[in-house]
């Protein structure tokens, strides 16, 4: 069953005046994503993430294509679906007097939760974020970090069946992103909630996402897993190799080896299948006298996937 | 949507905006300081230019009316204009909220507040000039109250949408042209002494009307034949205009992006 289910949509923003500017945004993206499941839609600045979010959220309408989102067309049945989506955003903004409670029981409200039940969500949704210590204090006095949680806590606020979390922990201190990611892993975990979500970092991709689409210029390039991906644009596998002399200049000349380059005192080579390539080498190896002290083996980094597609 | 839901959503805009009232010190200032010296310095005024107290009354009814609207309309357009300063726009339009929530729940705050600003008013000018606002009787104050309201939420819808409509760098016009169309509904003078051109957008205005009526009761003879019914079919009129303006701006923001500019 699918929570998603988008067709050539197409956005192009128009600015400027007398002389008018057409900024293409998204140029036909198709997307479809099952229920329960956490996408991630990765990709350059620019590329069009945050426009495909705020379609499916809602907030900006296509200028074509057909876009179902939880059954409802997001255009014509959109009061409808506000009701049963969320979204956090990168760098969330709230009003600035208002205290964490105070904020996450307006939007409540909004969703039509009020009385005991309010004040339960509210407490449990302070208690998940950790706001605890940080309930009656107004939102301009906290921290980014903690900005975000709030964000987080208010987009929970309606139990949400679908979220968006647009770049949710951008400028967020490794432990704190971290602390989210728990978060995001467990929502999907325990409440079975479909996620999409945009973000620079490839290791909070490869680490949260089921798949991964990656967008440039409007247009999905590449999609599947994380290790799909690795597979679908062939970067190839890397045996890194510990060796004394540190420094062997043929291997990069040998058969099937794509590059070689030294990283920390290690050789790696990227090489077209390790699993054929790796006794090659150490058999040469071995027998130019070179001492092998170390080998792993171990697929590219989904960010050598990014480098290679953003190209 | 449930009538329980409906009446939730307007409550909740309703204690945002009670909430971030009581916490800002600035709303405190325009909520007293202008008007205390609109009223002072104009009723020291007709002091000095030794009007009768029939005039006097004339003008410290338009500088009441012009402080009870102008907080009533600020308040309405803070529906949109807390979240474009706080840059939380995107989340007000991401949950399920209409603009009837918004502006009903910003109008409450704003008649609130605007009735706490006349109260005041009125004591001062009891106290300072003599000016009795009862003189004409409650029922006419209580009409002429809410022709002010009423004119208040017409205006600071206007805002709304001019403001979606042009982002905020527009917020600067937007004021200065619903103040204008203010200042022409015959605040100081009867719509009478206005040249034509000006006298037929001032006769446009619902606040004129409702001035001319609650004058009336001061010795001042009316215009108008109806003022009350027609200024209530005014304000109908633009209320419904004002509230198709502002949900076709949104719906145009949502199609430029400028929903989520506004969100940055």
């Amino acid at each position: 069953m699918l929570a998603i289910d988008a067709q050539d949509v197409e956005k192009t923003f128009r600015s400027g005046w007398p002389r008018r500017r057409e900024t293409a945004a998204l140029r036909g993206v198709s997307l479809t994503v099952a229920r329960g499941a956490i996408v991630g839609v990765l990709g350059p600045n620019g590329a069009g993430k945050t426009t495909l979010l705020s379609i499916l959220a809602t907030l900006l309408t296509p200028d074509r294509g057909r876009v179902t989102v939880l059954g409802h067309d997001v255009v014509r049945e959109a009061g409808a679906l506000r009701r049963r989506l969320n979204m956090v955003s990168g760098r969330p903004s709230f009003l600035w007097s208002l205290r964490v409670g105070e904020i996450i029981a307006f939007y409540g409200r909004l969703y039509g939760v009020s009385g005991n039940a309010l004040r339960r969500r509210v407490d449990s949704l302070i208690e998940l974020c950790e706001l605890v210590p940080y309930r009656r204090i107004p939102y301009s006095d906290l921290s980014t970090g903690l900005k975000q949680r709030v964000a987080l806590a208010k987009a929970l606020v309606n139990e949400p069946e679908l979220l968006f979390l647009d770049e949710p922990t951008l400028g967020l201190d490794p432990d704190v992103a971290a602390r989210v990611r728990t978060h995001i892993a467990r929502l999907r975990r325990e409440q079975g909630i479909t996620i999409v979500l945009t973000t620079h970092y490839m290791r909070e991709a490869d680490e949260l996402c089921d798949e991964i689409a990656f967008i440039k210029a409007g247009r999905i390039l590449a999609r599947g897993t994380s290790g799909e991906l690795k597979r679908q644009i062939r970067l190839g596998e890397v045996i890194a190799l510990k060796l004394d002399p540190a420094r062997v200049p043929w291997l990069a000349e040998s058969p099937g080896v794509l590059r070689c380059v030294e990283v920390d005192g290690w050789v790696e080579c990227t090489v077209d299948e390790a699993e054929n390539r790796l006794p090659e080498l150490l058999r040469a190896l071995h027998a130019k006298g070179i001492v092998i002290r170390n080998v792993q083996v171990r697929e590219p980094e989904l960010e050598e996937v990014f480098v290679e597609l953003a190209k | 949507m449930s009538w329980r839901n409906e009446l939730l959503a307007v409550w909740a805009v309703t204690l945002r905006n009670a909430l971030m009232g009581a916490r800002n010190v600035f709303f405190f200032f325009e909520l007293l300081f202008w008007p205390i010296v609109g009223v002072l310095s104009i009723g020291l005024m007709s002091r000095f230019l030794e009007l009768t107290a029939a005039q006097a009354s004339f003008v410290l009814v338009g500088t009441i009316a012009l402080s009870v609207v102008n907080v009533c309309q600020l308040e309405v357009a803070y529906a949109v204009l807390l979240d474009v300063w706080s840059k939380s726009l995107k989340h007000q339009f991401l949950a399920p909220i209409g603009i009837r929530h918004l502006t009903l729940g910003s109008w409450i705050v704003g008649m609130v507040r605007s009735l706490a600003v006349f109260v005041l008013l009125a004591a001062l000018g009891r106290w300072a000039f003599g000016f009795r606002v009862l003189q004409p009787g409650w029922l006419p104050l209580a009409t002429f109250l809410l022709g002010c309201f009423l004119t208040a939420w017409v205006v600071g819808v206007a805002v709304c949408a001019l403001i979606t409509l042009f982002g905020n760098r527009a917020e600067a016009f937007a004021w200065a042209s619903v103040n204008l169309v203010l200042v022409l509904a015959g605040i100081y003078y009867p719509i009478s002494v206005l040249p034509d051109a000006i006298a037929v957008v001032a006769r446009a205005v619902p606040l004129t009307y409702f001035l001319d009526a609650y004058r009336a009761h001061y010795g001042f003879e009316s215009e108008f034949r109806a003022p009350i019914a027609t200024g209530l079919a005014l304000s109908a009129l633009y209320a419904a205009l004002a509230h198709w303006a502002f949900l076709a701006a949104i719906q145009r923001a949502r199609r430029t992006g400028l929903l989520l500019k506004m969100s940055e």
